[in-house]
């Protein structure tokens, strides 16, 4: 009996975790590369509302998926033609991206208000690691969305610490002057990293509105896209923390309903998102400071070639 | 810069415009009367009319209205309205747009609207689910216990594990009411059955639903209703339905069988276009006025036509589920052997008489402690209902106090 509480608990962690998962992805690549974007929740949610819009539209999931994945690429763009190319302040550059996201989507969603998906993404067990026990119907028996932000995970560490690539997003995190000097396009990498990550943001946001709900709800994304800019430090900025940080989170949203009938107050158990929250916060904050590692140096520092 | 005297003269100037500006104000825009040719009527929601859900049923109302009176002016409403806020929204309606009546739609809106209504005793305010009326401020609302029971009735009859679940949003006597008045319906049909509940403190969280319906399932419910605004829980039932382990689902507020076509049963519907027609033709020919409004409190059910049993609009039962409710038999004191189904039909048509026949909440009804809240051959009475702060005996689950 705990054991199946255990079990479907964690199974049910995973997909609640996984809009946070691609979000954070795509938010550590950006500040990588020195641009701190707090436009990822307009970007989720401008991605929810085309890829509902565009699989309702056409009756295909994948192409849904795909628009959606753009539509948050091309806010991305948004956000780095200003603060890359008009070196405009990052942060209000980014809470202006948020709140047009936001009123944006809900204009553009009036008219599917009410209208049910008209087909979704189906869970697609993995063969033969479906069968493991404990570990089989936790990890291997999830949506095609869910192992491909899995796999994104050691993908993009890959690039990003094993790479001349990510050798060259780095240091243009860190010392843009410096990677200029030796020549890398510190733009051209600037300009690539946020649209990745408005892309990873759409992604997210699609799969809130065409797997975990489904359905096109205004404001839906309900501050997943703040949540993600806390895991992105809890993640000190490298893939594979990002996936625990999501993940614990997904597990936290999930036991607030199961913890419920064992007595747990639910008043407390609803504060506990945002209990952890402040812990991640402080957790990645002293790490940060303790190992002296973490943010990129030129975080939200807006570059300019004449200023050297 | 400016010397003292002409920082002076400056003043006095910006003063005196200020007292012409503002003396103008009230004369520019001249309040019609209410016998006058056009009534202004404006709207404040507390979500967004994109909620599928209480914002949105209240603008299907809107809406109705303003198509049926040609007299009505029906402003463009103020949607996502914080609570707090209110007051600010009203006086912007009255004082700068002409609003000759307000619709406040959220209870925690109540103390707003009576602010307001106190400082403009020359307007006439409606605010929906709250209990504080003024000579101009009246209540309405739209009950939904009679659906609950109704649902639930269909709950007991088709649960396989004997536990039904709630996913209540905030534990407020409104929802305690229905939830309860859910349970007795599953009582009478299945007097094993428990129902379980689990809070999610917002109105509005489709992520919050989906997880408190998938814990329900967990913990091992296979009907499930709820109070939210979003047709969540029944996009997991669907799901659960294609599955093959079959969660079937009541849907809340708004038409929303499309989203389950298989797992949802049946629902509450809300016709708010009936209070508003009836509520507007009465300020329109002048049996409401600004000094009459603080016994006027609607509370309508079936029998007004403001509830509707159903998931999708004429649609009582999803026919799906009519064959497996018939052949649920139970055995009623009064009606003798009979199936769910016709049970169901029956309690309807006894609900939705001029008389109201039967209500759900008539004793003998007992709390989880075992003590008698509401005796035997009793009906609830309004105050009960309305401040229902405890559950029937099968609830399972605790009110967070």
């Amino acid at each position: 009996m705990i054991l199946e509480f255990i079990v479907a608990a964690l199974k049910a962690a995973i997909p609640a975790g996984t809009p946070l998962l691609f979000g954070t992805l795509g938010e550590i690549y950006a500040e990588r590369s020195g641009v701190l974007n707090l436009g990822v929740e307009g970007m989720m949610i401008m991605g929810a509302v085309t890829g509902f819009g565009v699989t309702l539209a056409t009756g295909n999931v994948w192409l849904g998926i795909t628009f959606a994945a753009m539509a948050g690429g091309l806010l991305g763009l948004v956000h780095a033609f200003l603060s890359i190319t008009l070196r405009a302040n990052q942060v209000v550059s980014g809470l202006a991206l948020t709140m047009f996201g936001l009123g944006m989507s809900g204009m553009l969603g009036k008219r599917y208000i009410g209208t049910p998906p008209p087909c979704r993404l189906r869970v697609a067990p993995i063969p033969l690691l479906r069968d493991i026990p404990f570990l089989g119907p936790i990890l291997f028996q999830h949506d095609p969305l869910v192992y491909l932000s899995v796999l994104l995970v050691p993908l993009l560490w890959f690039v990003l610490f094993k790479t001349r690539a990510g050798i060259s997003i780095r240091s243009v995190g860190e010392a843009p002057a410096t990677a200029d000097a030796l020549g890398v396009n510190v733009f051209l990498v600037r300009y690539l990293c946020v649209f990745l990550g408005g892309v990873l943001a759409g992604l997210g946001g699609a799969y809130l509105s065409l797997v975990y709900v489904p359905a096109w709800i205004e404001g839906m994304t309900a501050g997943a896209g703040w949540i993600v800019i806390a895991l992105t430090i809890f993640a000190m900025w490298s893939p594979g923390r990002a996936l625990i940080g999501a993940y614990l989170f997904g597990a936290v949203k999930v036991l607030q309903y199961r913890l419920q009938p064992l007595g747990v107050s639910p008043n407390l158990l609803n504060m506990l998102p945002f209990i952890f929250t402040i812990i991640v916060l402080l957790a990645g904050t002293g790490e940060v400071i303790r190992k002296r590692i973490g943010a990129p140096s030129a975080l939200s520092i807006p570059y300019a070639r004449e200023e050297k | 810069m400016f010397s003292s005297r002409k920082i002076w003269i400056f003043l006095g100037v910006l003063v005196v415009l200020a007292l012409i500006v503002s003396g103008c104000a009230p004369a520019a825009t001249p309040t019609p009367a209410v016998e006058g040719k056009k009534l202004k009527a404006a709207w404040i929601y507390v979500g967004p009319i994109g909620d599928y859900g209480w914002s949105h049923a209240h603008e299907q109302g809107r809406l109705y209205v303003q198509e049926k009176f040609p007299w009505l002016e029906a402003l463009p409403p103020a949607e996502a309205v914080p609570e707090a806020d209110v007051d600010r929204y009203i006086e912007r309606f009255i004082v700068e747009e002409g609003a000759d009546v307000v619709f406040t739609t959220s209870f925690g809106f109540m103390d707003g609207t009576i602010d307001v209504a106190g400082k403009h005793p020359d307007k006439i305010l409606f605010h929906c689910s709250g209990y504080e009326r003024l000579p101009n401020v009246g209540t309405y609302f739209a009950e939904f216990h009679q659906l609950y029971y109704l649902n639930g009735l269909m709950a007991g009859a088709l649960t396989k594990t004997g536990k039904v679940g709630y996913v209540g949003a905030h534990p407020t006597p409104e929802v305690v009411r229905h939830i309860n008045a859910f349970a007795l319906g599953v009582k009478e049909v299945n007097p094993e059955a428990t129902v379980d509940v689990r809070w999610l403190f917002a109105w509005y969280d489709p992520a919050k639903a989906r997880e408190a319906a998938e814990s329900l399932i967990a913990a091992g419910a296979d009907v499930l209703a709820f109070t939210e605004d979003s047709p969540t829980v029944i996009e997991v039932g669907q799901e659960y339905v294609e599955k093959g382990e079959p969660v079937y689902t009541f849907s809340h507020y708004s038409p929303m069988q499309q989203f389950g076509p298989d797992s949802c049963v049946s629902g509450q519907l809300v016709h708010w276009e009936v209070l508003y027609e009836d509520i507007l033709a009465k300020i329109y020919s002048g049996a409401y006025t600004t000094t009459n409004l603080e016994e006027v409190d609607y509370w309508w059910m079936l029998k007004e036509g403001a509830a509707e049993l159903g998931a999708e609009f004429g649609v009582p039962i999803n026919p799906k589920f009519e064959p497996a409710l018939r052949e649920k038999k139970v055995t009623d004191p009064v009606l003798g052997e009979i199936s769910v189904y016709d049970l169901v039909m029956t309690r309807l048509e006894q609900m939705s008489e001029e008389t109201v026949l039967f209500d759900p909440f008539t004793g003998p009804i007992r709390d989880q402690e075992g003590n008698i809240r509401i005796e035997e051959g009793r009906r609830g009475t309004h105050d009960e209902l309305w401040l229902m702060d405890w559950f029937v005996d099968n609830v399972v689950a605790e009110i967070p106090r």
